[in-house]
C-alpha cells in the first residue's frame, strides 16, 4: 500500500535522511490553486486564483487578513489554513495588546513555522497540508514570506505556490529585479501576468476567479477611487483585498498594458457558449457532456468533487475546450 | 545499505541485531545534505560561519539566516533540517533564560551544550519522536574563555578548537587541522574570519552546488563580547581574499 | 509543609500575566492551607525620580538612596536602568519590585536582541516598553497585587526621531509630559521643571527646548530642593540621558547646599530645648 516502508509516518527518516511524510505534505500544497506574491520597496501584494466547485457554488476565498499589517494567501488544505491563520491572529493581537506593537512579520512567520515543525517530529500527528504566502509591513518595510509544511519560512522578492505555480515562477525569476522600484500598478500587472501563466490553456483571469491583496500606500488611480475611498484599510495603507466587481478596473488596466481588448475574452466566449448551447439543443444532446473540466483534477483540499467528477465522468470532447465552471 | 528492508531501521526505539540505531544514522544523512557550518575557537574569541545554500534566486539577499543567538554571549549554527535548527534554537534560548532566572548569571557554553545534548538525546529514546536532523555548533565566550561545542543527532557533544558539520565537513575539518596545526599558539579572530571564509569558499563546489551566501558571526572584543554578525565590510573583504586565494590555488594545480 | 522545591511559589513571568488565550490555565496554584497574601506596603523604598525633555534627548535623575522606612538604609543604589540602546527606566517605590522588574525586562530585551540577529528587526522602542509596563502594572493592580512603584520611562525613538517621556505607577495610571516627576517630587519639583521648560519653550511647548547643560542645571536645582525638603532623599544622585546616540548614565554627583539658616531651627543644631 505504501510506496516504501519509510513513508508511513512522520517520525521516520528514510535511509537518505528524508522525511517522506513532510514531502507528501508539500504535494498537498501543490493541489491547491495558485497564489502569487510580489514585493517592491513600498508595497507587497498577493494574487490568487480562486476555484469554485460548481456553477451553484461560490468561489473559495484564498486571502485571509491577519492584522492591519499582515495578510496571507493560502494553497492546500483550507481547514489547516484556518487553524494556522487563527493562531497568527492570536499572535498578532497578543503583540498589539502587550507592547502596542504590530508584530514583526518575521516573528509571526517563525511562530507558525515552529508550530509546523512540531508536527513533523512527533508520532500521531501529520504535517500541515497547507502553504502560505504572507505579506506584511513592519518597522523594516514591506515583506513577502513563504510558509511551508516542513516548518520553514523564507523571505522572497517574489514567489508563487500552488498548482502550476512553476510557470509563474519562471516569469517572476526573469522579471523580479525590476520589482524593487516598481510602482503599485506595475507590480500588480506583473502579478497578474504571472497568475495568468498558471492558468490552463484557454482559461482567463476574470473578476470571478481573481483576487488581489495589497499592503502599502493606496493608489486610488490604480485601485479605483471608489474602492479606496470606501475602504478604511485602503486609506490607511493596511491590508486590503479586491475581488469581484472591485477588481474589474485592475484587470482592465492589465489587459490594456498587454494590448488586449479591455473587456477581456469573456464576451467572445459568452457568444460562443450561447452558440454552442443552441447547437446542443438543436442536436438533441448527441454527446451527453457538453464540456468538462480541462482534465487536470485539482481540488481545493477535499473539495475536488466537481472537476474530478467531471474528468472522471467522460472524456471531454475535443471541441469543448473551455470550462463551464470558470467563466 | 544492509539496514534497508530489515525492519530494524523504522523506529528510533529499535536496535538492530548488531546494536545500531539506524534512525539516528539516517538523521545524520539529513545533516550531510546541508550546507556546511564551521566553528573556530580563536585566542581572543570564537567564530561561527555557514554556507547558506540558495534554493531560489527569488530569495531576499541576506535574509533567511541560519545562525541564531542564544544569549548575549553565545551563538549557534545548525546544519541539517532548517526547521529542526530553529526548534533547538528556541530551546537553547529557554535554557539560557532559565539559567539566568535561577542563578542570576549567564549560562556557560559548556552547560548549555550539555543541556542541549541531553534534550537532543531524549529524541533518540522514544518511538513517538524522531531524532533531530541537525548537527549544532554552539560557540561563545564565557567566564572560562572562548568555547566551542558540536552536538550531533545522537546527542553526543564534544568540545573543539575548530570543527565543521554538513556537506563537505571532512574537507573543511582537514583544512581546519592544517590551519591550527601550523599555528602553535592558536589564531586570532581577525585572521580567523579570513580563514573561515576561505575554507567555506573552498568547500563549496561551484559546479555542483547551488549558489550560496556566506554568513558569519563572532564573539570577541570587537563585538563587545556579544554574539553579533561580523561587520559587512570585514566579510566582503574576507570573501574577496578567499576568492583570490582559491584562484591562486587553481593556478598552482 | 511540602518541602519539595517544585511546590515553592514562583513569581509569574511578566509576559504570562496577560495570557488571554489560556484563561482556564493558572500558572500558579495557590497553597491550599494558607490564605493568599499580597504586598500591603513597600518595604525598601526609593524616593522621587525626575525627567525632562531637552533639545535632542531626554534626561532623568534619581538619587542613590534606598530607605528602610525612615532609615537611610542603602546609600549606593542605582535607580536608573538602561533597557537596550534607546530607553532608560527610573524607579521610585519598592526596590525589590524594581529589581524583579529589571530582571524581567532585561530578559525580554535579551530575547528581542537574540531574535534580531536572525531577522534584523529592531528591538522594542521606548513606547513599546512603556506600553508593556502600563499593561503589567495595571494587570498586577487588578489582581490586588501591585508592583509598588512609580516609574518614569525616558527614551529616544529612532523611527520618529523624537524623545519619549512617560509615567506609570502602581495603579496602572499613565501620562506623558515634557517634564515629569514621581512621589514627593511630583509636588515639589514639577513646578520648577515646568517653569524652566516653559521659560524657553513657551506654554505651548513650541519654542526651543533647553540645552543639555540647561536641563542638567534644572535637574540639579530640583534635586537640591528635594534634598532640602524630602526626608527620604540624600545628596547623591545620578542622571541618565538618552539621545539618538544612545544611553548614558552618569557617575554619582551631589549639589552644593547651605544649612546655615537651620541653626536657629528647633530640633536642629546645638540647642538644648
Amino acid at each position: 500500500m505504501f510506496r516504501n516502508s519509510y513513508d508511513s509516518d512522520n517520525t521516520t527518516f528514510s535511509p537518505q535522511g528524508k522525511l517522506h511524510q513532510v514531502e507528501y505534505a508539500l504535494e498537498a500544497v501543490k493541489q491547491g490553486s495558485a497564489a502569487i506574491g510580489l514585493r517592491s520597496k513600498t508595497h507587497a501584494i498577493l494574487l490568487t486564483l480562486k476555484r469554485s466547485t460548481g456553477e451553484l457554488a461560490t468561489y473559495q476565498k484564498k486571502l485571509i487578513r491577519i492584522d492591519d499589517h499582515v495578510g496571507i494567501a493560502i494553497a492546500g488544505l483550507t481547514s489547516d489554513a484556518r487553524v494556522l491563520s487563527n493562531f497568527m491572529r492570536q499572535q498578532a493581537m497578543s503583540s498589539r495588546m502587550l507592547y502596542g506593537r504590530p508584530i514583526p512579520v518575521a516573528r509571526i512567520m517563525q511562530g507558525i513555522a515552529d508550530k509546523a515543525q512540531n508536527n513533523t517530529q512527533q508520532y500521531g500527528r501529520r504535517p500541515y497540508g497547507v502553504g502560505f504566502l504572507v505579506i506584511g509591513e513592519d518597522e523594516t518595510g514591506p515583506h513577502l514570506f513563504e510558509f511551508s509544511p516542513s516548518g520553514t519560512s523564507f523571505e522572497y522578492y517574489a514567489h508563487s505556490i500552488g498548482a502550476r505555480s512553476q510557470s509563474a515562477k519562471t516569469y517572476l525569476e526573469t522579471n523580479f529585479e525590476s520589482f524593487e522600484d516598481a510602482d503599485l500598478p506595475t507590480l500588480i500587472n506583473h502579478g497578474l501576468t504571472a497568475l495568468h501563466d498558471t492558468l490552463q490553456q484557454d482559461k482567463h483571469l476574470s473578476n470571478l476567479n481573481t483576487s488581489i491583496a495589497i499592503i502599502g500606500p493606496p493608489a486610488p488611480a490604480a485601485e479605483g477611487e471608489d474602492n479606496v475611498s470606501s475602504s478604511g484599510a485602503a486609506k490607511r495603507g493596511s491590508f486590503r483585498t479586491w475581488e469581484n466587481a472591485e477588481i474589474e478596473g485592475l484587470l482592465r488596466a492589465w489587459r490594456r498594458s498587454r494590448g488586449e481588448p479591455e473587456e477581456g475574452p469573456q464576451e467572445a466566449e459568452e457568444a460562443e457558449r450561447l452558440k454552442r448551447d443552441q447547437e446542443t439543443h438543436a442536436g438533441a444532446g448527441g454527446v451527453g457532456v457538453p464540456a468538462a473540466a480541462g482534465g487536470e483534477a485539482e481540488g481545493e483540499g477535499a473539495a475536488s468533487g466537481a472537476s474530478a467528477g467531471a474528468a472522471g465522468g467522460a472524456p471531454a470532447p475535443a471541441a469543448g475546450s473551455e470550462d463551464v465552471n470558470m467563466e | 545499505m544492509s539496514s534497508i528492508g530489515t525492519g530494524y531501521d523504522l523506529s528510533v526505539s529499535t536496535y538492530s541485531p548488531d546494536g545500531r540505531l539506524f534512525q539516528v544514522e539516517y538523521a545524520n544523512k539529513a545533516v550531510e545534505a546541508a550546507g556546511v557550518a564551521i566553528g573556530l575557537k580563536c585566542t581572543d574569541g570564537v567564530i561561527l560561519a555557514t554556507e547558506r545554500l540558495l534554493h531560489s534566486k527569488l530569495l531576499v539577499k541576506g535574509a533567511n539566516r541560519r545562525i541564531q543567538s542564544v544569549d548575549d554571549h553565545i551563538g549557534m549554527a545548525t546544519a541539517g533540517l532548517l526547521a529542526d535548527g530553529k526548534h533547538l534554537g528556541s530551546r537553547a534560548r529557554e535554557e539560557a533564560g532559565s539559567f539566568r532566572e535561577n542563578y542570576n548569571d549567564p549560562i556557560t557554553v559548556q552547560i548549555l551544550a550539555d543541556r542541549l545534548s541531553g534534550y537532543t538525546q531524549a529524541y533518540t529514546c522514544y518511538g513517538s519522536v524522531r531524532p533531530f536532523g541537525i548537527s549544532t555548533l554552539v560557540a561563545g565566550v564565557d567566564k572560562t574563555g572562548p568555547r566551542l561545542f558540536c552536538i550531533e543527532p545522537s546527542g553526543v557533544h564534544y568540545g573543539y578548537r575548530a570543527t565543521a558539520a554538513g556537506k563537505g565537513k571532512a574537507l573543511a575539518k582537514t583544512e581546519l587541522e592544517k590551519l591550527l596545526g601550523a599555528r602553535e599558539g592558536g589564531i586570532g579572530v581577525k585572521e580567523g574570519v579570513d580563514e573561515v571564509a576561505r575554507i567555506i569558499h573552498l568547500v563549496h563546489d561551484d559546479n555542483k552546488d547551488k549558489d550560496f551566501e556566506l554568513e558569519m558571526t563572532w564573539v570577541c572584543e570587537a563585538s563587545g563580547w556579544k554574539h553579533a554578525a561580523v561587520p559587512q565590510e570585514l566579510l566582503v573583504e574576507a570573501e574577496r581574499k578567499a576568492r583570490a586565494a582559491l584562484e591562486e590555488g587553481m593556478e598552482e594545480d | 509543609m511540602n518541602h519539595h522545591p517544585g511546590a515553592w511559589g514562583q513569581p509569574l513571568p511578566a509576559h504570562a500575566q496577560f495570557d488571554m488565550f489560556n484563561p482556564g490555565q493558572s500558572y500558579r496554584q495557590a497553597p491550599k492551607a494558607a490564605p493568599i497574601t499580597h504586598t500591603q506596603q513597600p518595604l525598601v523604598t526609593g524616593t522621587s525620580v525626575l525627567g525632562i525633555k531637552y533639545e535632542g534627548g531626554v534626561m532623568l535623575a534619581a538619587d542613590n538612596l534606598a530607605s528602610y522606612g525612615s532609615l537611610a538604609r542603602f546609600r549606593d543604589i542605582q535607580r536608573l536602568h538602561p533597557l537596550g540602546k534607546q530607553t532608560v527606566i527610573a524607579a521610585s517605590g519598592d526596590m525589590s519590585d524594581f529589581q524583579w522588574l529589571k530582571k524581567e525586562l532585561d530578559s525580554i530585551l535579551r530575547e528581542e536582541n537574540g531574535l534580531s540577529l536572525t531577522d534584523s528587526h529592531p528591538s522594542l522602542s521606548p513606547q513599546h516598553i512603556y506600553d508593556f509596563l502600563a499593561n503589567l502594572f495595571y494587570a498586577r493592580r487588578s489582581k490586588m497585587n501591585p508592583l509598588w512603584n512609580a516609574m518614569l520611562v525616558g527614551g529616544w525613538d529612532n523611527k520618529k526621531n523624537e524623545s519619549f517621556l512617560g509615567f506609570v505607577d502602581l495603579l496602572g495610571t499613565t501620562y506623558s509630559a515634557p517634564t515629569l516627576a514621581t512621589g514627593y517630587g511630583a509636588h515639589i519639583a514639577t513646578p520648577l521643571l515646568r517653569e524652566a521648560y516653559e521659560d524657553k519653550a513657551g506654554i505651548d511647548g513650541k519654542g526651543p527646548l533647553l540645552t543639555a547643560e540647561e536641563a542638567e542645571k534644572v535637574l540639579a536645582d530640583c534635586m537640591k530642593v528635594l534634598f532640602y525638603r524630602d526626608a527620604r532623599s540624600i545628596n547623591k544622585y545620578q542622571t541618565a540621558t538618552v539621545t539618538s546616540e544612545g544611553v548614558k548614565i552618569s557617575d554619582s554627583k551631589s549639589v552644593e547646599t547651605e544649612w546655615g539658616f537651620a541653626e536657629s531651627l528647633r530640633g536642629y543644631g546645638a540647642q538644648n530645648q
